[in-house]
């Protein structure tokens, strides 16, 4: 029974380590009136991630969670995916000490693995709910003929966790939150998706191979 | 030990999750038996299936799809609305059955609902078990001997499908036609009974003593002669004629205080003793009477 205790404790700090880790790589986007929402740290260069609906209208203002703010402009943007890539205005030597999230490969999901919503549900900042992915389904897209794929999860949301990352448990990004259904169903975009965009917005169809 | 042992915990319990829930998901069905809003079911036997009463709205060639996507047909057996519980039968018997836990649900422990409302694939919530607890009455009529309460989302469709350990068995059935704006779970050990009922006679059996009772006080002294601390009894305050109760000459006024071996100190408690098991089975009922303990043998007859 020991061991049994020894291991939840373990368990208990390493969500608790995961969490802090991943949190480094969170952003909140500040919107003039339309609130806080979330965004990911996911390239080099000062790539940030987030919802097409946190920056659609305004001018975006991120800040880490430290307090250390961020003049950015909208890179690129896509309303029917909910996507746009942010880049933060700050000088190349510093670009490098922002730390990037750790990306996973969604198309290798499972329904039943652990799922950490991270983000600022009702402006808590870096707040953390934990759930499981509850299906991966394909659907049809809006204003636009095709499908996406996407994740959905019983890790609750709220507003302010939009753009945020849904982590696995190795803190890997699994997908950006993006929309509740229901109350009490959390949608978010995989990041093989969010990958493609980014390529598509930076101009390069395929990343160089690291040796 | 070390951070990235705890990282490996955390990776090892996802993964064991998500293990549990394919393994269990084979196992359950998605059950098209009422209009636009497709459920799920438990196969629990090569060819039977599981299922929430409330669900099965059409009883014949019910469509039923297997977890690799195989259509097949199925038809009602039986049903018992009191516990919410019914049981059809496919044309041709499948496989994999789901695997069903030995032991009982513990509150705290870790479960999963299952469920599969669509083709696309199996749908799992995570939470714990709040409560196991019983018996309660039910909102049809019923009284449920025993329930697991959980905190997983029960999503649309989940009704009929499984709730899960993370070793992917089966601790119970998962319903919300009991409640109103909640669902619970009947107990695999609980729901099995009644399934086997359901499927040998199409109906659960009941057990019919023809007592009206209602719960008393028995004073220390004669629970001294009971030879056992029990502080309540069932008061006789009706006894039907021609019923198994007067056939073996039980009287107003007598206090039934035990029924095959076990104490009964509250009405619930003898409806639960009262199942299809006892049915036409010589049973030995104890009874204060003046005062005085008696043992008297009744042939329990079946509730129609």
């Amino acid at each position: 029974m020991n061991l049994g205790i020894d291991l939840s404790v373990t368990l208990t700090d390493s969500l608790a380590d995961l969490c802090q880790r991943v949190n480094q790589s969170l952003v909140v986007v500040q919107n003039g009136r339309s609130g806080a929402g979330a965004g990911v740290i996911w390239r080099s260069g000062g790539i940030v991630v987030t919802n097409y609906h946190v920056i659609h209208r305004g001018r975006p203002r991120v800040s880490l969670l430290d307090g250390n703010e961020f003049t950015t402009s909208v890179h690129a943007k896509a309303k029917h995916i909910d996507l746009a890539v942010l880049k933060l205005e700050i000088p190349e030597t510093e670009r490098s000490a922002l730390p990037i999230a750790e990306i996973a490969d969604s198309r290798n999901l499972r329904v039943g693995q652990i799922a950490l919503a991270l983000g600022h549900p009702w402006g808590q900042l870096g707040s953390v709910s934990m759930g499981v992915i509850t299906s991966l389904g394909r659907v049809p897209l809006r204003w636009r003929k095709g499908a996406v794929d996407l994740i959905r999860t019983d890790a609750g949301l709220a507003p302010g966790n939009s753009g945020g990352p849904l982590i696995d448990a190795s803190g890997a990004v699994m997908g950006i939150n993006t929309m509740i259904v229901g109350g009490d169903q959390g949608i978010a975009v995989p990041s093989h998706v969010i990958n493609e965009f980014v390529d598509e917005a930076l101009g390069q169809a395929e990343l160089p191979v690291a040796s | 030990m070390s951070n990235s042992d705890g990282n490996n915990l955390l990776e090892g319990l996802s993964k064991a999750m998500a293990d549990a829930v394919e393994k269990a998901g084979a196992g359950t069905v998605l059950l098209n038996a009422r209009r636009r809003f497709p459920a799920s079911g438990v196969l629990y036997d090569s060819d039977l299936i599981l299922t929430a009463s409330h669900v099965v709205e059409r009883e014949d060639g019910v469509p039923i799809i297997l977890w690799d996507g195989a259509e097949h047909t199925a038809n009602l057996l039986g049903r018992d609305p009191g516990s919410d519980l019914a049981v059809l039968r496919l044309s041709n018997p499948v496989s994999p059955r789901a695997e069903f836990a030995a032991q009982e649900a513990r509150v705290g422990q870790l479960v999963l609902a299952l469920g599969r409302p669509t083709p696309e694939g199996i749908q799992a919530s995570l939470g714990v078990v709040s409560a196991v607890a019983g018996p309660v009455h039910t909102r049809r009529g019923g009284l449920l001997e025993r329930y697991i309460r959980t905190d997983a989302i029960p999503y649309p469709g989940f009704s009929g499908g499984p709730l899960i350990d993370s070793a992917g068995q089966v601790l119970g059935v998962n319903t919300s036609g009991l409640t109103r704006g909640a669902s619970i779970t009947i107990p695999s050990g609980l729901a099995l009974q009644i399934a086997k009922s359901l499927a040998e006679h199409g109906s659960v059996k009941r057990g019919y003593l023809g007592v009206r009772s209602q719960p008393v006080e028995i004073p220390q002294h004669q629970q001294d002669g009971l030879g056992r601390q029990q502080a309540s009894g069932l008061l006789l305050v009706g006894v039907e004629k021609k019923s198994p109760a007067s056939e073996a000459g039980l009287m107003v006024g007598d206090i039934l205080v035990g029924f095959a071996g076990q104490p009964v100190a509250d009405p619930d408690e003898l409806f639960t003793y009262l199942t299809g098991e006892v049915v036409g089975r010589p049973t030995a009922v104890e009874i204060v009477r003046a005062g005085k303990l008696q043992k008297v043998t009744v042939t329990i007859g079946e509730r129609k």
